[in-house]
């Protein structure tokens, strides 16, 4: 069963100029779904548009094979979580604690269980220790596992993430995607649609869908859809690293169709 | 932008720090009403002035407030004490109870202006570091928090109590990273060639402009996005939310409350004697100074 289905999704800011243009996907429980475009391609308008922050023109959203109506939004938005671009402006707490606490507040969480249930969460992002810092002592990847940990709390089963290691430092990136990982493998009920313009993210992930002026121009296994240089190319997006060593590696007769470069070398050793 | 230091809460676990906010906020507030008495006689007033000190050093020294961190701050009233110190020189003093100091002119300049002028610097320069201390030790968030209780009593007449607080501690948690942005935007500009520290006072502005405004267009897309992440995880003003952070009143709150009401107390007692029956005059009674 897929857990969230969209049809015939139109938006438009000013009635004329379609961002988002008859847009049709699903995404199924417990996958990761990458969505890929360039800059104004409609993915943020996108995001904003599942959780409600944006009133859609037309088209339909199902979540678990209901359809979301004006009845029901509430209990639909109350399972999804949207992280966003930028670390600071998503920060709200004075210290890491109060940020992660504020989702619980406002869903009228026990106070005597907050404690232990921030600790938790501060733990499954690796911010234990870091529980009275305040949001100027914290660097952005610190910043973005807070911001996971807050939206986590709120037991999500879909998490969106919207360009959420967009504006980090390499470093910051890989620490946000190791946890990210993580929590994917320990949580298998998670449902988490990441929009990026990061190639070598959407590698991993288990469906791409690639976006270009507010329509769905490709769809599938990451293995298919990042291989199309042409598709890729007209979006303004170039193929994984691992893909254009392969095609390289095909000019000089070795073949390989591997997914990772651990698994490319072991194909070259293979191949002599 | 990081010497920005002043009044800014610090994490230290002292008796001050672990205060109830609300306390906090009336004891100081009980203290600067105590400083304002005024009374008859300088020798009580200069009496109770080293009493304010002292306290003043000591609540400094149980709550870890750097005095030279307040001395710094304290650096930039000096055009405002000269100021007063002018203003109370040249204003001629109503039944003077203390001899001419000196004349410029015609004009008498009594100790009695010199000595009122000193005390009002004085009283400026503890309310300053009261007010220090009082943000130095209670977080931001705490402080919200009390302010909201006390404007509780305001719900009923659909005073917007909870917006007004989650608007002053969002705002409070804005300061560092606004003035990161505006370092940052300053030395952006300062690197297309605009010139913040010379010129006059017309060129300066027109530099004062090219950091207003992008600071300004920043500011506003950064509410654009918290809003959205508030109504994502939830929030809703007019909802009924719990609290991670409740403010405690503990025993420490107890004596403090009781150190400072009882300093209240005596100032009270103090000032009605002053005013009604025999003026207490301490420094007559040790050193025979006639009229102080």
């Amino acid at each position: 069963m897929s857990k969230l289905e969209i049809k015939n999704l139109s938006f438009s800011y000013d009635g004329s100029n379609k961002v988002i243009d008859d847009i049709s996907f699903s995404v199924p429980k417990g996958s990761f779904v990458s969505v890929l475009g360039h800059n104004g391609s409609g993915k943020s308008t996108l995001a904003k548009l599942i959780v409600g922050l944006l009133e859609k023109n037309s088209g339909t959203i199902y979540f678990n094979g209901e359809e979301v109506t004006k009845d029901n939004i509430q209990n639909f938005q109350n399972k999804v979580s949207l992280i966003f671009q930028n670390p600071d402006n998503q920060f709200i707490g004075s210290t890491v604690e109060d940020d992660i606490a504020f989702g619980l507040e406002n869903r009228c969480f026990p106070h005597e269980k907050m404690q232990e249930e921030i600790e938790r969460f501060a733990e499954s992002v690796g911010m234990l220790d870091y529980l009275k810092k305040e949001p100027i002592a914290l660097s952005g990847g610190q910043k973005q596992r807070v911001a996971l940990a807050g939206a986590l709390i709120l037991r999500p089963e879909i998490l969106i993430l919207d360009e959420a290691t967009s504006m980090l430092d390499p470093k910051g990136k890989s620490t946000v995607r190791k946890w990210l990982k993580r929590i994917h493998r320990e949580n298998k009920e998670l449902t988490i649609f990441s929009i990026t313009h990061d190639i070598d993210e959407a590698l991993l992930s288990d469906k791409v869908l690639i976006l270009s002026k507010g329509k769905l121009i490709k769809e599938g296994k990451p293995q298919d859809v990042l291989r199309d240089e042409e598709a890729l190319l007209a979006v303004k997006l170039d193929m994984p690293f691992v893909y254009k060593l392969e095609k390289e590696l095909a000019g000089i007769g070795i073949n390989s169709n591997a997914d990772n470069v651990d698994q490319l070398v072991e194909d070259i050793w293979a191949s002599k | 932008m990081s010497t920005m230091t002043f009044g800014r809460y610090s994490f230290r676990d002292t008796f001050v720090h672990r205060l109830d906010a609300r306390n906090k906020i009336f004891l100081t507030l009980l203290f600067m009403v105590g400083i304002f008495f005024q009374f008859n006689k300088w020798s009580t007033s200069l009496i109770l002035s080293g009493i304010y000190i002292v306290v003043l050093l000591i609540l400094m020294l149980i709550s870890r407030v750097s005095l030279i961190a307040l001395l710094k701050s304290l650096g930039g009233l000096w055009v405002l004490v000269i100021f007063l110190m002018a203003i109370y020189i040249f204003i001629p003093t109503n039944n003077p109870k203390l001899p001419v100091a000196f004349t410029i002119g015609t004009l008498e300049v009594h100790w009695d202006a010199i000595c009122q002028s000193g005390y009002i610097i004085m009283r400026l320069v503890l309310m300053i570091s009261l007010t220090m201390i009082l943000t130095s030790t209670t977080k931001p968030m705490d402080m919200t928090y009390a302010f909201e209780w006390y404007m509780t009593p305001l719900k009923p007449i659909h005073f917007p109590v909870h917006e007004i607080a989650m608007t002053l501690s969002i705002a409070l948690r804005f300061i560092p990273t606004l003035l990161d942005e505006t370092e940052r935007i300053m030395k952006a500009q300062a690197s297309r060639g605009v010139d913040f520290n010379h010129g006059g006072i017309f060129k300066r502005f027109g530099a004062i402009i090219a950091l207003i405004i992008p600071l300004f267009v920043s500011a506003l897309e950064r509410s654009e996005e918290l809003a959205n992440a508030m109504i994502v995880r939830g929030y809703d003003p007019k909802a009924k939310r719990t609290r991670y952070r409740l403010l405690k009143f503990s025993w420490r709150d107890l004596i403090a409350f009781l150190f400072i009401g009882l300093m209240f107390a005596g100032i009270i007692v103090l000032f009605v004697f002053d005013r009604t029956g025999e003026p207490i005059d301490i420094i007559n009674f040790f050193f025979k100074v006639k009229g102080f």
